[in-house]
C-alpha cells in the first residue's frame, strides 16, 4: 500500500504544477490576450484608446454582453448551444418599445415584461431542443429566424426611439462616482451565476449534464428539464440585453443585435468553458467578455473598418477553441513532436488537396488576366 | 438476518419480478424474464455478451420501463418511472458504465441526484464542504479507500478509485435494501476484485439483497448463493451455487446442457 501511495506522490510531484495551474488556465488565457492587447495599443494609439471616454465605452459595450455570457455559460456547459439570443434581445426591445410608446405603459412593467417574455423564447428554444428533438444548433438557427421575423413584421423599418429615464439608466446611466448602471447590472448578474454554478443543483446537474449525458440521466437528473432551465435562463438574459441595448441607444429597431449570438459565444469559450461540455469558468466568460469588447474598440480606434469585427470574431472563437483542445489532449497522451503528428500520411493528402487547390486558384487568376478585356477599366 | 439459514421456500423474496418483457424498437431484449431476490443474500445474473443482464437490471432500477412485466417489493407492487423512484425505494445501482460526471469531483459525483444542502433564507444551497467531508468518511470506513486529494475531477482517477466513488454513492444510504452491480470487477486488478468481492460480502451481512452481474464464474461461485443464467433474452435457469458447479452453469450459459430452449 505505501509503495502504491509513494509512487502517486511521485507521479503528482511531477505534473503537479499542470493540474495546479489548470484551474486558472481559463482566466490565464484571456487575461494574456487581454494584457497583448493593452500592451499593443499602448504603443500604437496610447492618446485616443486609454482616455477615461473610451473606457467608459469599452465598459459599457462589454456590459451589455455580461448577462448573456453569464447565462450562455450554462447553456454551452451542458453541450447546449443558443444562436438565436440576437433576435430574441430584438424582439422582446421592440415589444417593450411598443408597450411604452403605443400602449403607454409604465417603464418598469415593460421591462419586467421584456424579462419575462425572454424567457419564454427561452422556454420555446428548450421546448423545441428536448421535446422535438431538434438538434440546438438547428433548433435555435431556426427560432433566429422565427423571433427576427417576428420582429421585421412588428417593426417593420421604424426605428422607436426616445425612452423613460428608467430605461436609458439601465442602458448607460451611472451611479455618480460609481460604476455606470449596466456594468454594476452585468457584475451583478455574474456574481449569482458563480454563486449558482457552484452551489445550487442547477449548476451542478448543468456540469453533470455535460459531463455526461447518460451518466446523469442514469443517476436520476432530470436532464431535459434542466436543459430547459438553461434556455429560459438564457432567454432572460438576452431579454434583458435588449433592455439594455435599447437604453444604451435610446432606439430600438428590427435589425438590431445582429451578431449577438457568436460574439457571446466567443466571449465564454475564450474564457475556457468547454464546447464540448463539463467545463464551466464564469470569470473565465467574464475575462472572455472583457476581451472581446478591448479587442473590438481597438479595432474601431485604429479606424479598422467594421466588418473586420466578424473577421476577428471567428478567428478568436476558432482558436481558442483550438488552443483549449489541443492542450487538452496534450497533457493526457503526453507530448509528441508537432512536426511529427503533421507529417503523417492522412496530413500530407491533405497537403497535397490543399497545394491543388491553390494551384488551381493561381491558375485560373493568370488566366482571367491573360484572358481579361478592358471593358471594365473605366466602370 | 435470518433469511440466510431459512430453507428456501420458506423465505419471501424482497423484489420479486414476473413475466418482464422488453422491446428496444424491432429487437427484443427480454421476453418473460423472472427474479427473485431475497435479503442477505447474494443473486448473480450471468449469461453471454447481449443476453439481456443490464436491461433486467435497468428496468429493476427505473431507468428503463418494461414493456410488460411486474415488479413487487415486499409483495407490494411496483411502478418505476425513474431512478429517483427506484432509490426512494431502497433499490439502488452500480452501474457497468459507472455512471460518474467525469469534470466532476469524487464528492459531487458521490451525492450526484441527492445533493447534501443547507438553507440560507429558506433558500437550499450545496453544502459542499459536509459533502465533502462524508464523502471521505464513507470512502475510508466502509470501502477503505483514501484518495490523494478530494479536489481532482473523476477523470483523473484510476478504475478502482472510479468504482470505489460509485460503490459508496449506492451504499451511502442508510435505507438501501437493494444493491444492483453490474460487472463491478470488469476493469479491475486482482488486488481491487478481491477488495471488492470482500465488500459484496459485508454488504451480505448487513442484510441487503445484492445482485451481481458478472462474466467471472470464479468471481460468482466466491460470493454468490444462487446464480441464475440468461441467453437471448430468457431466463434458462437458476441454480444454488451451494448444489451446482461452473461447469454446469457454463453449459447452461452456450446452451449445451439438458435444456430445451437452445432451438
Ligand atoms: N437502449 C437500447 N436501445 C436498443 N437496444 C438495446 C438498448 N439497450 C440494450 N439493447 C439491446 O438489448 C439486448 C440486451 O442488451 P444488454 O445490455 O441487456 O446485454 P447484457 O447482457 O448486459 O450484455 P453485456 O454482457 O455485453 O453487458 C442487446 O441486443 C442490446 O443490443
Ligand atoms: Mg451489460
Amino acid at each position: 500500500m505505501s509503495t502504491q501511495e509513494s509512487t502517486l506522490a511521485a507521479v503528482s510531484a511531477g505534473r503537479s504544477w499542470q493540474e495546479r495551474l489548470e484551474p486558472y488556465l481559463a482566466i490565464v488565457g484571456p487575461l494574456a490576450m487581454i494584457a497583448m492587447i493593452l500592451a499593443f495599443m499602448a504603443v500604437v494609439e496610447p492618446a485616443r484608446y486609454f482616455r477615461l471616454s473610451n473606457l467608459n465605452i469599452i465598459l459599457l459595450e462589454a456590459a451589455l454582453y455580461m448577462p448573456m455570457a453569464m447565462a450562455m455559460t450554462f447553456v454551452i456547459t451542458q453541450r447546449g448551444i443558443d444562436l438565436s439570443i440576437g433576435s430574441v434581445a430584438a424582439l422582446t426591445g421592440i415589444i417593450m418599445a411598443f408597450a411604452i410608446k403605443q400602449y403607454g405603459f409604465p417603464a418598469w412593467v415593460a421591462v419586467g415584461m421584456a424579462l419575462m417574455i425572454g424567457g419564454t423564447f427561452g422556454l420555446i428554444n428548450g421546448l423545441v431542443i428536448t421535446r422535438f428533438k431538434v438538434p440546438d444548433l438547428i433548433g435555435t438557427l431556426a427560432m433566429d429566424l422565427v423571433y427576427r421575423g417576428f420582429a421585421l413584421v412588428l417593426a417593420k423599418g421604424l426605428v422607436l426611439a426616445r425612452f423613460p429615464d428608467l430605461i436609458t439608466d439601465i442602458g448607460r446611466g451611472r451611479i455618480s462616482g460609481f460604476l455606470p448602471i449596466p456594468v454594476l447590472i452585468g457584475l451583478i448578474t455574474f456574481i449569482v451565476g458563480a454563486i449558482v454554478l457552484r452551489k445550487t443543483w442547477f449548476g451542478r446537474y448543468s456540469i453533470a449534464i455535460g459531463s455526461n449525458p447518460e451518466s446523469a440521466e442514469m443517476t436520476g437528473i432530470a436532464v431535459d428539464r434542466y436543459k430547459v432551465y438553461a434556455y429560459v435562463l438564457m432567454g432572460a438574459m438576452a431579454g434583458l440585453a435588449g433592455v439594455m441595448l435599447t437604453g444604451k441607444l435610446n432606439a430600438i429597431q428590427a435589425t438590431s443585435a445582429p451578431y449577438f449570438n457568436l460574439h457571446v459565444i466567443a466571449a465564454v469559450v475564450v474564457g475556457g468553458t468547454s464546447l464540448f461540455g463539463g467545463r464551466a469558468y464564469m470569470l473565465g466568460s467574464l475575462a472572455g467578455v472583457l476581451l472581446l469588447s478591448l479587442m473590438i474598440n481597438a479595432l474601431v480606434t485604429l479606424r479598422i473598418e467594421f466588418f473586420w469585427q466578424s473577421v476577428a470574431s471567428g478567428v478568436v472563437i476558432i482558436l481558442s477553441v483550438g488552443l483549449y483542445t489541443w492542450l487538452q489532449k496534450k497533457d493526457r497522451d503526453g507530448s509528441k513532436g508537432v512536426l511529427a503528428s503533421l507529417s503523417t500520411p492522412d496530413n500530407r493528402k491533405l497537403f497535397k488537396l490543399a497545394a491543388v487547390l491553390i494551384l488551381g486558384i493561381v491558375s485560373l487568376i493568370v488566366l482571367g488576366f491573360v484572358f481579361a478585356t478592358t471593358t471594365t477599366g473605366s466602370g | 438476518m435470518n433469511a440466510v439459514s431459512a430453507p428456501e421456500d420458506l423465505a419471501v423474496p424482497v423484489i420479486r419480478m414476473r413475466g418482464i418483457s422488453k422491446h428496444f424498437g424491432g429487437v427484443t431484449a427480454l421476453e418473460n424474464v423472472d427474479l427473485d431476490a431475497y435479503a442477505g443474500r447474494v443473486l448473480a445474473i450471468v449469461g453471454d455478451n447481449g443476453a439481456g443482464k443490464s436491461t433486467l437490471i435497468k428496468i429493476l432500477t427505473g431507468v428503463h420501463q418494461p414493456s410488460s412485466g411486474t415488479i413487487t417489493i415486499d409483495d407490494e407492487s411496483l411502478v418505476l418511472d425513474n431512478h429517483s423512484d427506484a432509490i426512494a425505494l431502497g433499490i439502488d445501482a452500480v452501474y457497468q458504465t459507472l455512471a460518474l460526471a467525469d469534470h466532476l469531483d469524487p464528492a459531487a459525483n458521490m451525492f450526484l441526484g441527492s445533493e447534501l444542502t443547507r438553507r440560507f433564507f429558506g433558500i437550499p444551497f450545496l453544502d459542499n464542504r459536509k459533502m465533502r467531508k462524508e464523502a471521505e468518511r464513507v470512502l475510508d470506513e466502509r470501502l477503505g479507500v483514501k484518495l490523494r486529494s478530494m479536489n481532482v475531477a473523476a477523470e483523473s482517477l484510476s478504475g478502482g478509485q472510479r468504482q470505489a466513488i460509485a460503490i459508496a454513492r449506492a451504499v451511502y444510504h442508510s435505507d438501501l435494501r437493494v444493491l444492483v452491480m453490474d460487472e463491478p470487477t470488469a476493469a479491475l486488478g486482482p488486488q481491487e476484485t478481491a477488495r471488492t468481492l470482500k465488500l459484496i460480502k459485508v454488504l451480505r451481512e448487513e442484510g441487503l439483497a445484492i445482485i451481481l452481474i458478472s462474466h467471472s464464474l470464479d468471481d460468482v461461485f466466491e460470493v454468490a448463493d444462487q446464480v441464475q443464467v440468461m441467453r437471448r433474452g430468457r431466463r434458462v435457469g437458476v441454480v444454488n451455487t451451494a448444489d451446482s458447479s461452473s461447469q454446469e452453469v457454463l453449459g447452461m450459459i452456450v446452451g449445451a446442457g439438458a435444456e430445451g430452449e437452445t432451438s
